[in-house]
């Protein structure tokens, strides 16, 4: 793979390789920014409050991997549940298609992690070190007591705030009311050291420095979003159509017999990107869809008394003077299968049958012979008690519940029974894998060959929670 | 890893093009290993003469996933930048 370097982006010191210029985006109010701040308050509000939320008791989300199990408000999930959360990966990433083929980067404006702890660290910033002017000019002057001081107010809000991120971050993995405490007297654990730091590091360098580096170099969604947009999806676009030939003219005089467009050229677009972008050079692959070039020139439109939307959400197609379709066959089929998933998803998750039995058939013996003349096979039944208290489940087979009455009668005992009793009772603690070894027992010169049985393993006080697993029973061949 | 004159890349660009995919792809590893397998088990079956409790297993289980990731997209990275 080769690359050429375009010559202009050559520095006439003949260096190629120069450091990413610092960016001081602007700061911008307008529709686009209170949205994303709304975002910012309520994605990272839920992220630092969650873990101090309880629910019957216990924290109402806590990720317990030292004891194997997710708490999620009501629920409980154990590791034989990671199909759920595989499936949860599997609709976030088809909703990352249905967005993006809708309008664009959504996820990157306003809740990507990466933008959100960005935009926070810019607000820090700038109560700090002042507006983008002040900043310039700070990061430009020499050393003196006040840039030490807002230099160094910025960092302690930083590193306090990277801290509380690190600290919040793995308290969904540990009580976060026992971690606070141990962490005022030093005696945290290494490993949650371990993690406080490293993502309260990952959470300062990303945020306070990399910023939109990380989407430039780093995001793998910034460089494949292409292939999920089209002539009809939502981007923020600049209509050239109108606003060119661009230019700065006088108040007041007919600028379009002058032969302008509507564009007066005051770059405010390009100081207000985070990613230091020009949005009038079209689409490009860096832009994050924060929205902030349309606040900037809605409010300038404004003030010249020009109609708002020269940079704007558009199609292509709608840019190009077509008729565009925001509803398409693409957008629909996302839409629904999205329904689909998320709605069974739910369904799966309320109904979910909180015990789960498998059978293990003993792999020394395919039968062996009582000295009665009965036929025996050996099983382990694994049963996993999902609920967070101990529970009785009895054990059965299929044959046995049909026909239960009959036996009673006298009637011959053809069928294969559980040796020792039916049925067999078994108390499971929470979140236990108890092994239970069942053996089968059929009577003499009755089976022959390979027969299926089938357990039922059933709660003692809701008949309603039950499983059935089946295996094999093997006799002498005939 | 030195930036060479014929590196179109910045280097930072180079470096998080093997840190985050490798980071990434560790940190899926590490959900689907331990998903299945509970590392104190391992540890109990496991020839290290240590015990390892849970914490430190996945501790252990993601770094190690991490350095085999990060080796490989290093590599890659490294026989991509072409020869000179």
């Amino acid at each position: 793979m080769t690359r050429l370097a375009p010559v202009a982006a050559v520095a006439a010191d003949g260096d190629l390789y120069r450091a990413a210029p610092k960016i001081y985006p602007r700061e911008q109010d307008g529709r686009f920014q209170r949205l994303r701040h709304t975002a910012v308050v309520v994605l990272l509000g839920l992220y630092y409050v969650m873990p101090w939320l309880t629910w019957n008791g216990r924290q109402a989300v806590l990720f317990d991997l030292p004891a194997r199990r997710f708490y999620i408000l009501g629920l409980t999930f154990w590791p034989q549940d990671f199909f759920y959360l595989t499936w949860l990966l599997i609709l976030a990433g088809l909703s990352l298609f249905f967005f993006t083929a809708l309008a664009g980067r959504l996820w990157c404006g306003y809740a990507c992690p990466q933008t959100v702890w960005t935009e926070v660290f810019l607000w820090m910033e700038r109560w700090t070190e002042g507006d983008r002017n002040k900043r310039m000019k700070l990061d430009a002057a020499p050393w003196s007591a006040e840039k030490l001081a807002r230099k160094g107010g910025k960092q302690a809000l930083w590193i306090t705030f990277a801290l509380w991120t690190g600290f919040t971050f793995v308290g969904f993995f540990t009580p976060i009311r026992e971690l606070g405490p141990r962490v005022l007297t030093f005696t945290i654990g290494p490993w949650e050291t371990f993690w406080t730091l490293f993502y309260s590091v990952a959470t300062y360098g990303n945020a306070g420095y990399l910023r939109e580096q990380v989407c430039k170099y780093m995001c793998p969604y910034a460089r494949f979003q292409g292939a999920m947009f089209d002539p009809n999806t939502l981007v923020i676009a600049y209509d050239p159509a109108r606003g060119e030939p661009r230019g700065s003219r006088r108040r007041g005089t007919d600028y379009k017999a002058a032969g302008l467009g509507d564009c007066i050229d005051c770059t405010l677009c390009v100081q207000v990107c985070p990613t230091g972008i020009d949005i009038r050079d079209g689409l490009q692959y860096e832009c994050i869809a924060c929205g902030a070039c349309i606040d900037a020139c809605d409010a300038v439109m404004d003030k010249v008394a020009y109609p708002r939307g020269l940079v704007r959400y558009a199609t292509e197609e709608s840019l190009a003077g077509h008729a565009s379709h925001i509803l398409r066959p693409r957008v629909i089929v996302y839409g629904l299968l999205l329904a689909a998933g998320f709605g069974a998803f739910g369904w799966s998750v309320t109904h979910r049958v909180p015990l789960i039995v498998d059978v293990v058939r003993d792999r020394n013996a395919l039968y062996r012979v009582a000295s009665d003349g009965a036929i025996e096979n050996a099983y382990t039944l694994k049963i996993m008690n999902k609920v967070d208290v101990a529970r009785s489940f009895v054990i059965m087979l299929e044959e046995e519940r049909e026909g239960g009455e009959e036996e009673e009668e006298g009637e011959d005992d053809t069928s294969v029974t559980i040796a020792g009793g039916s049925p067999l009772e078994v108390t499971v603690q929470p979140g236990e894998v108890l092994a239970v070894p069942v053996t089968l027992r059929a009577a003499a010169g009755h089976i022959h060959g390979r027969g299926d049985v089938e357990f039922i393993v059933e709660a003692k006080d809701e008949p309603g929670v039950h499983y059935e697993a089946e295996s094999r029973f093997f006799g002498p061949a005939r | 890893m030195h930036r060479r004159d014929d590196d179109p890349l910045p280097e930072i660009q180079r470096w998080g093009a093997v840190v985050w995919p490798s980071f990434f792809a560790a940190g899926v590893a590490t959900m689907f290993f331990f998903a299945m397998f509970d590392p104190a088990e391992l540890s109990r079956i496991a020839w290290i003469g240590v015990e390892v409790d849970r914490q430190w297993g996945y501790t252990i289980g993601f770094f190690l996933f991490w350095v085999c990731t990060f080796s490989a997209s290093l590599f890659t990275s490294l026989l991509l930048r072409g020869r000179r």
